[in-house]
């Protein structure tokens, strides 16, 4: 029976991996790659496990889990944190840009209201982009 | 006194509101006795709040959806900036807790050219004992343990007064719709080379504004946020 620290170590690995890949550089058309090989081969290796469990099984053994089932059940647990982590950065980006779009909207909007209501008289000096960009000179 | 209408010509008050409709028009009269120029951003409140601040002296900007503090506070600052003479931006709170004497003082600091940002601290006073004691323990710990307050030396991390010059506003970017701008203003002027000072404010624990008041346990969500935002965004 092989030391079951081995299986421990693979998948807090794993986990650390996944983290620090997601969080760092996600647009990376490498890591988009890198996502789509793994849901491939993710369906692929389960496919493989459903015809022959017994490999799976002797496979789970060697590197210290009992049953194949389990090594299956680990497997879906890291994946399972992927995908949150990745649904969850990818509802950021939306969010962000939504927010740019609704901040657009709502500045002009509010530029014709104010000038309505005889808040805003004459043209204003400058214009100030509200999406982030390049920040304008400081006094220019 | 002075014309302080002219005084203050050059200063902004930006106010987020969300679901104030019963307050805002209150709060904006008292702050426009000093500050001539005000600006409400509706954050997509269900309730009358827009035509409120509609049927005010002050400037009204919409979000179509609700976005959060974070981004309303954005909103108004990319609104200020876009006005003519705009040189200093005051971040105000719409449920009158806080008072617009302190305002104007952290103004007149900022003028000065002591400091590039104000924030207001209900902790450098001796007498704090207005505030709640459960939130003097909460706040006090969390200015002591976030690094980027640590590094600043600030005595209050989460003070929604702020005053900023037009250098810092130029240059400031709130992502983080939610509540979690505060720790963001602080860590990205932990960062910055912004001189940032602080002055003694006074808040005013109503039962409305108490009720009003952001959770502790938001706290959690909070750090989440700031946890997992992607970096270098």
């Amino acid at each position: 029976m092989p030391d079951p620290m081995i299986v421990q170590l693979l998948l807090l690995v794993a986990v650390a991996a996944l983290l620090v890949l997601f969080v760092r550089n996600r647009h990376g058309v490498r890591v988009a790659a890198g996502k789509r090989v793994a849901l491939v081969l993710f369906a692929l290796v389960n496919v493989y496990a459903v015809i022959r469990p017994d490999d799976l099984t002797a496979l789970a053994q060697a590197i210290g889990v009992g049953r194949g089932t389990d090594l299956v059940l680990y497997a879906l647990v890291v994946g399972f944190l992927s995908v949150t982590l990745n649904q969850y950065l990818r509802f950021q980006g939306v969010d962000a840009r939504v927010t740019e779009l609704a901040r657009t909207l709502a500045v002009r909007e509010a530029e014709i209201v104010n000038r309505d209501r005889g808040l805003l008289v004459g043209p204003d000096a400058r214009a100030v982009p509200v999406v982030p960009g390049v920040p304008d000179e400081p006094g220019a | 006194m002075e014309p302080l209408a002219r005084q203050y010509d050059d200063v902004w008050l930006v106010i987020p509101v969300y679901n104030e409709e019963t307050v805002i028009q209150a709060v904006v009269k008292d702050a426009m006795t000093v500050f001539p120029h005000v600006v409400c951003v509706d954050d997509g409140s269900p309730d009358g709040s827009a035509s409120a601040i509609a049927a005010s002296e002050a400037h009204l900007v919409r979000h179509p959806i609700n976005l959060g503090q974070g981004a309303a506070l954005q909103t108004g600052i990319a609104y200020a900036r876009a006005r003519a003479g705009a040189r200093y931006f005051v971040t105000f709170d719409a449920d009158g807790q806080h008072r617009v004497e302190d305002a104007a003082e952290m103004v007149e600091l900022a003028r000065t050219g002591a400091a590039d940002v104000v924030l207001g601290s209900r902790f450098l006073d001796e007498d704090t004992s207005s505030v709640p004691w459960v939130k003097r323990i909460v706040l006090r710990v969390v200015a002591a343990l976030s690094p980027a307050a640590r590094r600043l030396k600030l005595t209050d991390a989460h003070n929604g007064l702020r005053v900023l010059t037009r250098p810092v506003a130029d240059d400031l970017r709130i992502t983080m719709n939610g509540m979690a701008h505060a720790s963001q203003i602080v860590s990205y002027l932990a960062r910055s080379d912004w001189r940032v000072a602080e002055h003694p404010v006074t808040i005013r624990y109503t039962d409305y504004s108490r009720s009003k008041g952001q959770s502790l346990v938001n706290g959690v969500n909070i750090l989440f946020d700031l946890g997992v935002r992607q970096r270098g965004a």
